[in-house]
């Protein structure tokens, strides 16, 4: 009972925890430290507004309609994904200045606005965020009428999330400064490329998308969901056991397209790429 | 990334907020329907999926899901052909879920449970009974409605311009007693349909206009200037180019009437007005004031305007059956006052109704356009 609540505690909160801490990790590494009082903020507000909305949902009788909470969710994952892209690019930019050790071009690339960096936490915390306070509330009340073992597995899973991240946090800022930016942007266009796939799964299931019985493959006793690893699959790639063909095809083309300009050695004369950019091994 | 306004940056995220939170109010709904017995209570295990009840009204159903198993399960509820009407996710073992799921349709559902998460799920059948017609179930009635009255008035413009060059052959041959027999029979078809014609400004006047409503400067032609000639004076030298002119005019709004797109909204003020015919015309007996064949008049406008009500009639019984038990009941009181009147296939002449029968069909004609006039308040609504 706890365990299983763990997983998707874990799950809920490992996506969020990944890309915050990775966008900390940028700021602390290039040294923009000064915009770190940004992300808070906007993690706080993202937690904040999913609580509040899943206490309306849960204890009074308004209700989110099926369609209207996939849309949500759905759209919000639509809007993400083009944030992290474009934080992606951002940090390519960034890290062809620092292998050309030009720091002061660096810094031109990075004159991005707080709004970006609020925007992107908030949205990387508030996309999952309601579809968790609702769980939460409800192993809440289970806890008070009957058993408190699943907010119990809960909690501890939301802890993990965040330990697991602020260990990858600790861990990316060991890296020299061009693999850190090469490493972090690949998991990232993964991490981007699932959260496109999900959220058209949610327009699929809204019915607002056709093709949500056309599966590309079916993994459900192979590589289950409820599986330790299943969860940090899907946890960290969004990895869904039942992946419909458009889902599939989003990911495939995404990463297709991204992942190649990510990676490209830039065209700069004066300065060559670096290798470590130009070659690395998944 | 560009980079906007750091003021501003409160705001954009307060503007997301406020949207969520006006999501979730516009889905405000009362208290679920089935609050009186409580909410459908699902028992999900590892292999079972227990439904306290498999049937439930329309409205919005609560399902209470209590997962008893070892594993996470999710609970859908399933239209035909799988569609997802609702669904709760991540259910963990020991856990309860609340889902609330609009129906509005009655029908077959399905309910399943996905212990694991996986799979096709434990399915049980779900009945939904009663429920409302649903707007674009009303979309649909409405396009059906004027299509169905589309054809009458197709059928009818056909036989207008039949009737008519044959009536106005008789005129110009100078047959004065075949085109008096022809008159009456030729008109029920414009009569039937003739808010149709009155949606084209100047044709309804020039077939249709009556010597007394004449503006200063109007030129008297169509049926009741040849009604004129045929009762009153004698045909004139001119009376084969009225009738020439007339058979033109029909034969064009007949050509208008094919492209004429009818609204559900037009057949519901198209009914009443046809009703307003009746009772500022033909009861007064100034429709036809040579020929006084006012009763077949109208008989048309009545035909037209049940018509246009039997077309809308699945959109007026899902939306106010009480009234459409009154307009049958007052159709059918003003159709057996006029059905004491008929002479053979035909009717009495006006000048031969006493005062009383006047009174009678005005006070039925009053009777029956009082829910007519509602007609279009419930097909817009």
């Amino acid at each position: 009972m706890v365990f299983s609540s763990a997983l998707i505690g874990l799950r809920e909160g490992l996506e969020a925890a990944l890309v915050v801490s990775i966008l900390v990790a940028f700021l602390v590494k290039t040294d923009r430290r000064h915009s770190l009082r940004f992300v808070w903020p906007g993690v706080g507000a993202a937690v904040l507004l999913s609580v509040a909305v899943g206490a309306i949902l849960t204890y009074s009788t308004a209700q989110l309609s099926f369609e209207h909470q996939e849309l949500l969710g759905g759209g919000l994952s639509i809007v993400a994904v083009g944030f992290v892209t474009a934080m992606i690019f951002w940090m390519r930019k960034a890290s062809r200045h620092i292998a050309a050790e030009l720091r002061g071009k660096m810094e031109d690339a990075l004159k991005v606005g707080p709004a970006a960096v609020l925007l992107l936490s908030f949205l990387a915390v508030g996309r999952e965020g309601l579809e968790t306070a609702v769980f939460f509330y409800s192993a809440v009340q289970t806890a008070q009428s009957d058993t408190i073992q699943p907010l119990v597995g809960f909690v501890i899973g939301i802890i993990v999330a965040v330990l697991l991240a602020y260990l990858l946090y600790r861990g990316a800022v060991r890296f020299n400064l061009a693999k850190f930016f090469t490493i972090t942007g690949v998991l990232l266009v993964f991490v981007a490329a699932g959260v496109l796939g999900y959220g058209l799964h949610d327009l699929q299931e809204a019915g607002f998308l056709p093709g949500l019985t056309t599966l590309a493959f079916d993994a459900s006793s192979t590589l289950p969901e409820t599986s330790w690893y299943g969860a940090l699959l899907k946890g960290i790639f969004n990895y869904s056991q039942q992946t419909t063909v458009l889902q599939a095809v989003a990911w495939i083309v995404y990463v297709a397209i991204v992942l190649p300009l990510f990676l490209k050695p830039t065209r700069k004369t004066t300065a060559p790429a670096p290798a470590s950019a130009a070659t690395v091994k998944e | 990334m560009t980079v906007p306004q750091s003021r501003r940056t409160p705001l954009t995220v307060l503007a997301g907020v406020g949207a969520l939170v006006a999501l979730a109010g516009c889905d405000s709904t009362g208290a679920a329907t089935d609050a009186a017995d409580g909410p459908i209570k699902i028992d999900a295990s590892d292999t079972s999926c227990t439904v306290s009840t498999t049937t439930a009204a329309a409205g919005n159903l609560t399902f209470e899901i209590a997962n008893k198993g070892t594993k996470v399960t999710e609970f859908y509820l399933y239209a035909e052909g799988d569609r997802i009407m609702g669904e709760v996710e991540n259910i963990a073992p020991g856990l309860n879920r609340r889902l609330i799921v609009e129906v509005p349709d009655a029908g077959k559902y399905q309910t399943a449970c996905k212990p694991g998460m996986a799979g096709n799920g434990i399915r049980g059948d779900f009945t939904v009974t009663g429920g409302v017609a649903r707007q674009n179930d009303t979309n649909a009635q409405k396009a059906e409605a004027t299509k169905s009255y589309a054809t009458y008035v197709a059928n009818n413009s056909a036989a207008l311009e039949t009737e008519t060059a044959k009536f106005v052959d008789a005129v110009k041959a100078g047959k004065v007693d075949e085109a008096k027999s022809e008159y009456a029979r030729t008109r029920v078809f414009y009569e039937r349909i003739e808010p149709v014609a009155e949606k084209f400004g100047d044709l309804d006047p020039a077939i249709d206009a009556r010597e007394a409503d004449l503006e200063p400067g109007q030129q008297f032609t169509g049926f009741h200037r040849l009604e004129k000639d045929l009762w009153r004076s004698g045909l004139q030298p001119d009376s084969p180019q009225i009738a020439d002119k007339l058979l033109t005019d029909v034969k064009d709004l007949v050509t208008k009437a094919k492209t004429l797109q009818l609204s559900a909204l037009d057949l519901a003020n198209g009914a009443k007005s046809l009703l307003d015919e009746v009772a500022t015309g033909k009861i007064t007996g100034e429709e036809e004031t040579f020929s006084h064949t006012d009763l077949w008049d109208f008989q048309s406008n009545l035909d037209g305007s049940k018509n246009a009500i039997v077309a809308l009639r699945p959109i007026l019984q899902a939306k106010d059956p009480a009234l459409v038990s009154t307009l049958d009941k007052e159709f059918a009181n003003v159709q057996a006052l006029l059905d004491k009147t008929r002479v053979g296939d035909g009717f009495k002449y006006y000048d031969q109704l006493s005062q009383d029968e006047i009174k009678t069909f005005a006070s039925a004609v009053d009777a029956l356009s009082e829910p007519l006039s509602k007609v279009a308040a419930v097909v817009a609504k």
